[in-house]
């Protein structure tokens, strides 16, 4: 069982989607994530071990590297796109409730900005480590994340914001969480974001990186 | 208000190659393996086809600086641009307001690329979107300084809301005084400019101000991919 959730592990994290694929060179011709996936059910294995022992444990390998600057942006978005090719598999147990996710993870690029790619990759590795992602998109408006924390009760929230000016809406955002929803985790990010201003609006976390989040949330949800 | 210059910018004069989108991905070295370099190669290539590439500068002449409040006013605007850029174009007699713009497509583009699941695409797209109008803004800034230069005079680095301590939302005073906005550039409350791939500023023009090749180092932003990627700024050549 572990040979293949390791190798499984290792097709994600190098991102061998799949046999046909020729990326990455020394692993030409071998079986990737798609085809492992597949085996490891038919082995028996059981989908929430395949998720925690291979590619939540590959994901996080390569969200550590890429905050320890040693891989850049495509080599983690091709590492997703393996992860998915997995996932593929997966999906119907996590659909039929056989399968528990770590909890819901509700991320948007607040009221007024339209930056999105930290916040995809940021979603991207939160759903990488296990947690079910709620992507609101850009220019979120506050009434819009307090309907999505509404609908979904016992997720966490997390803010990305790339200019001072829309950081300002990150702080009526928060506010107005905080004033519905209490002790409510709130994570916040984005290139002008710090610690500091984090906790000057009230939110819980700021994480300079997706993998910093991924960590931070290990110690919430299932 | 003096000289104003409107360029339709063609893909091929942005000299984009895939060695500098790499660069930008963050592989300095060009060791990215085979399917990146083809992958950007294909996003180039597509870029090619669907960009409307334009820039525009206005020339003020009329500018007076207060060295105690380090601000600017042109045409009875003033703006507060902060001690960093302040100490920069101060000497300047003139200044260019510029405009510049990739176009909405590329940005179009890589949001779908994105929405359809293809994260990879949408983010070379997104790369390629940001180096077209730093690559257009350039060449809008050297027909300036050879413009410039004619006259005997030399201008300065290119300076934005936003960056070294100036307040983004200045960019509204900014646009104010560009009213026939020739780009097409749409400015919202929180002066995020749409299209998204769009750029905006100050270039100094004077007798005694001139080009200075290292600017990441005025910067506060420490984090900055331009200055990991030990990226020069845009040269006026
Ligand atoms: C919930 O938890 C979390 C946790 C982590 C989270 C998170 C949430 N959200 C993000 N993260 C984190 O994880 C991600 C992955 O590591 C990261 O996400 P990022 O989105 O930061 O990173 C992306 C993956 C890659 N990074 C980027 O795509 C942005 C890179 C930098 C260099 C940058 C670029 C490339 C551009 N820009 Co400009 N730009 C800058 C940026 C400085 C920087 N960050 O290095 C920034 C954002 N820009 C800035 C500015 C000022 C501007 N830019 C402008 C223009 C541009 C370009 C067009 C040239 C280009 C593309 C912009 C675009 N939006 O597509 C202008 C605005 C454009 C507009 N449409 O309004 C303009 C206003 C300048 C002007 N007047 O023309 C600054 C904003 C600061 C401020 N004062 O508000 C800036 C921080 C640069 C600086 N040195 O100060 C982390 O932040």
């Amino acid at each position: 069982m572990d040979d293949i959730l390791n190798r499984l592990a290792r097709c994600v994290e190098y991102g061998k989607t799949d046999k046909a694929a020729s990326y990455p060179p020394d692993m030409k011709g071998q079986d990737g994530a798609d085809e492992l996936a597949k085996q490891a059910l038919e082995q028996g294995i059981k989908p929430d071990e395949i998720l925690e022992k291979s590619l939540v444990l590959a994901m996080a390998a390569v969200g550590d590297r890429f905050t320890r600057k040693e891989i850049y942006v495509p080599q983690m978005l091709m590492a997703a796109r393996a992860m998915n090719a997995a996932m593929k598999h997966l999906k119907p147990y996590f659909q039929s409730g056989e399968t528990k996710r770590k909890g819901k993870f509700i991320v948007g690029t607040v009221a007024g900005d339209l930056h999105d790619i930290g916040k995809n990759l940021v979603a991207m590795m939160v759903e990488g480590g296990g947690w079910e992602v709620i992507d609101l998109g850009t220019d979120v408006s506050t009434e819009k994340f307090l309907k999505a924390i509404d609908e979904n009760p016992g997720a966490v929230v997390g803010l990305s914001a790339l200019l001072t000016t829309t950081m300002e809406n990150m702080k009526k955002t928060v506010a107005a969480i905080r004033e519905k929803h209490g002790a409510m985790q709130i994570l916040v990010g984005g290139a002008p974001v710090t610690m500091d201003y984090c906790k000057k609006i009230g939110a819980d976390f700021y994480s300079p990186d997706p993998q910093g989040a991924v960590n931070y949330l290990r110690q919430f949800g299932a | 208000m003096g000289t104003e210059r409107v360029f339709s910018i063609d893909f091929s004069q942005l000299d984009l190659t895939v060695r500098k989108i790499e660069n930008m991905t963050g592989d300095q070295d060009g060791a990215s393996s085979g399917i990146l370099t083809d992958l950007i190669a294909e996003a180039l290539d597509e870029a090619s086809l669907m960009c409307s590439v334009k820039a525009e500068y206005r020339i003020f002449n009329g500018v007076t600086f207060n060295p105690a409040g380090k601000t600017v006013s042109i045409d009875s605007t003033s703006f507060d641009i902060s001690k960093i850029v302040y100490s920069q174009i101060r000497k300047s007699t003139a200044i260019a307001i510029f405009l510049c713009t990739a176009g909405q497509e590329i940005g179009t583009a890589s949001g779908a690329a994105m929405k359809e699941g293809d994260l990879l695409k949408g983010y070379l797209f997104d790369i390629i979107g940001s180096e077209i109008v730093e690559a257009a803004a350039d060449l809008m800034q050297n027909s300036l300084h050879k413009e410039m230069n004619a006259s005997g005079l030399g201008i300065t680095n290119r300076y934005s809301p936003g960056y070294c301590g100036w307040n983004v939302a200045e960019q509204h005073k900014l646009f104010s005084l560009m009213p026939g906005n020739r780009c097409g550039i749409a400015l919202n409350e929180s002066a995020l400019m749409s299209p998204i791939k769009s750029v905006s500023g100050f270039i100094g023009i004077g007798g005694n101000v001139r080009f200075n090749p290292y600017t990441c180092s005025f910067c506060d932003m420490k984090e900055c991919i331009y200055r990991s990627r030990r990226i020069k700024p845009a040269a006026a050549k």
